[in-house]
Order: C-alpha cells, then sequence, then structure tokens
C-alpha cells in the first residue's frame, strides 16, 4: 500500500526524477522524467543515463581525476549542476540535477532530481543581454557628453572672447544699444562656457575615475578648505569638523565632493555668520555616514529631488551664480562610490547632506 | 628695440587673440606667425621665403598643429644647437598630463594651458611678456 502511495508522490513530482545504479543504467524514472525527455518508460529503463544527460554526472564531477565516483556523488548530494539534457529527437536543452547517492541491497544508487531551465536560462540571456546594452550605451554616452563638451569649448571660446573683447572696446563708442546688445550677448557666452566646463567636469566623474584606494578624508576636506579659502574669506564662514575616518575613495572625487557641498553650503547663506559643521558616524557593515551641516538658507523639501539633476536650479541668476551642476556630480561621485546622497533641510534653518563611505582600516 | 616673438599656431581666432593681448603690454612686440609646424622651422632655419627673417627672442608653441605638428617641432628645436637656446613656451589648449610631461621632457622652457576666458587670457599673455621678455635675460646672440 505505501509502495503505490510512494509511486504516486514519484510521478506527482514537479522534477523529472531517475533513480540510476552503480553501472550508470537507469533502474526507475518517473513520469515526468518520460515526458520531459519524450520517451516511454521502458524505452529507458536499463538505458545508460548517458542517453539523456550526455555528459553523464558522475564524470562530470570527477573530471579533476581526484575523487571516485561514489565520493563526487556524495560531497555533491543537494548542490544543483547545470548540464544538458537531451531528448528522444535528439534535442538538447539546459538542465540542472541535484543528486542523492544511497547505498541499497542492489548496490550504489543515484537519484536524480532533473529540473528543465530552459526558461531561466534563456531569462538569464536576456538579463546578460540587456546589461551589457546598457553598458555600453552608458560607456558611449559618457564618451559622446566629453566628446561634446570638450569639441564645443574651442569654437565657445572664440564667441566669448572676441564678444568680450568686442565689449572691451567698444563699450560706450557705440549707442547705448550697441552696449545692451553686446551685453546680452557675451552674457551669454560666458554661462555657455560654464555649461560646457560643467558638463565636461561631470562626464568626467565616469571618464576620469580612478581606483578606490584608502585616503584620509579628513585630508581631502583640509585641501577643499584651502581651495575654498576666498569664499571663505568673502562670507566670514565658520567651518568647523569632527575626527574623520580614513576611507575607500577616489582621492581627486572626494575632494571635489567636500569642496561642493562645502561651497554651496557657504553660497546659499542668510545673513548673519555662515556655519558648516562636517562630521562622520560610523554605520555597519564599516561604513561611515558623512554630514555635512549648515545655517543657510535651507531648501523646500518639494526640491529634494530636483536639486540634484543635471543643470536644475532654485534661484534666479541674479540671486545667485551657478550652472545647477555641482549636486549632480556629488551624486555621480557618491553613486560611484557605491552609496547615495541625502538631504535633510528646512527652508529658513540650515541644511543637512549627508552620504555613506566604505571605511579603511588601513591608511 | 622690438622683442621678435614667433608665434606658431593654426586658428586665426586665436593669432588675433594674442596679437590684441600683447598690444596690451607695454613691451613693443613684433609678432610673427607660422600656421604649421613645416613653416614654423623653415622661419627659424631662414629658409625659401623667410631668408630674412629675424631670430626670434622668444618661441609660443602651439601642440595641435596641421601637417608637422607642435611635439615635433619642439623635439627639432631643442636638438638643433643653434635653435635650442630660444625660450621655448608651450601654448595649448590641452590640458592633458601626458602633454605636459611630453613637453618638459622634450625640453620645453614650460607649458602654458590657454584658459577659457578672454581676462584669463590676456593675463597670461602679460605674464608671459612680463616673465620671458621683461624680466628675464635672454641671450644676446644664438650661436652663428
Amino acid at each position: 500500500m505505501s509502495d503505490l502511495k510512494y509511486a504516486a508522490l514519484l510521478d506527482a513530482a514537479p522534477d523529472a526524477m531517475v533513480m540510476v545504479d552503480e553501472a550508470g543504467r537507469i533502474a526507475l524514472l518517473n513520469v515526468r522524467a518520460e515526458k520531459q525527455f519524450g520517451y516511454g518508460h521502458l524505452e529507458l529503463i536499463g538505458q545508460k543515463v548517458k542517453r539523456i544527460i550526455p555528459e553523464g554526472f558522475a564524470e562530470r564531477l570527477v573530471a579533476d581525476g581526484l575523487r571516485s565516483p561514489v565520493e563526487a556523488l556524495a560531497q555533491q548530494m543537494g548542490t544543483g549542476i547545470e548540464l544538458i539534457g537531451r531528448r528522444k529527437d535528439g534535442s538538447e536543452f539546459p538542465i540542472e540535477i541535484m543528486l542523492s547517492p544511497r547505498e541499497s541491497p542492489e548496490g550504489f544508487l543515484v537519484t536524480a532530481a532533473i529540473r528543465d531551465i530552459s526558461v531561466r536560462k534563456e531569462a538569464e540571456e536576456v538579463l546578460r543581454k540587456t546589461l551589457e546594452e546598457l553598458r555600453r550605451s552608458n560607456e558611449e554616452l559618457g564618451r559622446f557628453a566629453y566628446i561634446a563638451s570638450h569639441d564645443l569649448q574651442e569654437p565657445l571660446r572664440m564667441v566669448a572672447s572676441y564678444l568680450q573683447l568686442l565689449s572691451k572696446r567698444y563699450k560706450g563708442k557705440l549707442d547705448s544699444d550697441a552696449d545692451d546688445f553686446i551685453a546680452f550677448a557675451v552674457d551669454g557666452a560666458t554661462r555657455m562656457q560654464q555649461l560646457i566646463q560643467g558638463l565636461l567636469a561631470y562626464s568626467r566623474v565616469a571618464t576620469k575615475a580612478k581606483e578606490l584606494l584608502a585616503v584620509s578624508s579628513e585630508e581631502a576636506l583640509r585641501r577643499a578648505l584651502a581651495n575654498l579659502r576666498d569664499a571663505m574669506e568673502e562670507s566670514g564662514a565658520v567651518v568647523t569638523h569632527d575626527p574623520l575616518p580614513n576611507v575607500l575613495a577616489d582621492e581627486v572625487q572626494l575632494l571635489q565632493l567636500f569642496q561642493n557641498l562645502i561651497g554651496n553650503a557657504i553660497k546659499f547663506r542668510r545673513p548673519g555668520v555662515p556655519q558648516v559643521h562636517i562630521s562622520a558616524a560610523k554605520c555597519d557593515a564599516g561604513k561611515w555616514t558623512f554630514s555635512v551641516r549648515d545655517n543657510g538658507l535651507g531648501i523646500d523639501s518639494q526640491y529634494f529631488e530636483r536639486i540634484f539633476g543635471l543643470f536644475q536650479r532654485l534661484h534666479k541668476r541674479e540671486e545667485f551664480a551657478g550652472t545647477g551642476i555641482g549636486l549632480a556630480i556629488c551624486r555621480k561621485i557618491v553613486e560611484r562610490h557605491g552609496g547615495r546622497i541625502t538631504v535633510e533641510s528646512r527652508l529658513g534653518q540650515g541644511s543637512t547632506f549627508g552620504f555613506a563611505l566604505e571605511g579603511s582600516a588601513t591608511r | 628695440m622690438p622683442m621678435e616673438v614667433l608665434l606658431v599656431e593654426d586658428n586665426p581666432g586665436d593669432v588675433r587673440l594674442t596679437r590684441e593681448a600683447f598690444r596690451n603690454t607695454d613691451t613693443y612686440v613684433h609678432l610673427h606667425v607660422a600656421s604649421d609646424g613645416v613653416e614654423a622651422m623653415e622661419f627659424l632655419r631662414r629658409e625659401g621665403i623667410h631668408a630674412i627673417a629675424p631670430r626670434p627672442d622668444l618661441i609660443l608653441l602651439d601642440l595641435n598643429l596641421p601637417r608637422m605638428d607642435g611635439r615635433q617641432v619642439l623635439a627639432l628645436i631643442k636638438n638643433d644647437d643653434s635653435l635650442k637656446t630660444i625660450p621655448t613656451v608651450i601654448l595649448t589648449t590641452s590640458e592633458a598630463e601626458t602633454d605636459v610631461v611630453q613637453s618638459y621632457q622634450l625640453q620645453a622652457n614650460c607649458y602654458c594651458s590657454k584658459p577659457m576666458m578672454l581676462e584669463a587670457f590676456e593675463s597670461l599673455v602679460q605674464t608671459i611678456d612680463d616673465f620671458w621678455l621683461t624680466k628675464v635675460r635672454l641671450p644676446r646672440q644664438g650661436p652663428d
């Protein structure tokens, strides 16, 4: 009675099940196996299992010549092994097998659960192809952005330089309309130069990326502050920081990141003394979360996503200069380091920008 | 006494900007122009139509030139005993580190990247003039 139940269980199994003896012949198989390989039950009993799995499985496992078939099978128990299955009509399809060897009065027997993984393989292939497409496309875009901004610079330099020369030499010598026209043209050309330089800087985050090495974030901060010395003097800004850790980073990009964030903190200030504080807190998995906190203008929460966009600005040109690319570059740098950049802010009270970096125990 | 400066530059827009920038300085400068490396060498060696060309006090050399590029010209100048004593300043849009290193290895006297903005460019030319044409002592004559 229980034999019948077991037989029913076997035949109800979703995977093909095949039991193979020491000689590599099929001793038992279930209905699913018949259907999967396109054979009648009796056609496979006593046949070598290599008929349906040409590579066999013991052979594959002992390919390194160090183990006997028995040892190899025992070790691979439960592991999914990818092989090729062959149907009666000769067509082949990818399979995954799980093996369970056991001793029996009839000798050593191996039960193989055989799963048709054609669908999974196809999906993996589609994914691989899509990722490859995406990688190529991204690379091309990056090159395009670099080439476009690089090659656009020369003609733009001519336009901007000669407009500026015109303005210098003929301001007040033609009529006031001409002065206005030239001024608008110069302004446009100058802004275009800044946009292109911004675009180049943005594309360089990817193209000029260096290997991530152990870097002193405190040293990077120090150099960023040295670069911001003029802005700090002009605004009277006070910048403080906690001790900062060594991290795995691209030194140049870390410097850029600090410089952009602190530069912004100083630029978008309220009346009074701008105060900026940089700190780092250890979080799990060996990472450090950095915070750059300011007491500046603050940002309305509805713009929290937009500020990181390319060429996105929240203020009029007359209010604040800038191309709107600084935070886009920051985000790209942080993402390149495997993190996310965050912002907390209240309008009129100041903002805190945060990002995580992988710590480095050595220097 | 005018200072003779040879500008090797193929972009006429850049030539004119350089000329205008030198006009802003107090130095009396004769600016000679060669638009590629071949012409530059003919001028320096006083060949053909350049037979009576003056010996430059300073050479401003762009790197990316048609026919014979600036790197080759630099190598030729600095390997020529009669020409290598002429201070040769690389003046180029390239900011590539490899170009900088190679230029100094070929014995360029210094390397200047052309700035994007006019004011910065004019300031650079003024600085070159201040240093190479005013402050430093140049050899009176080359070996002849």
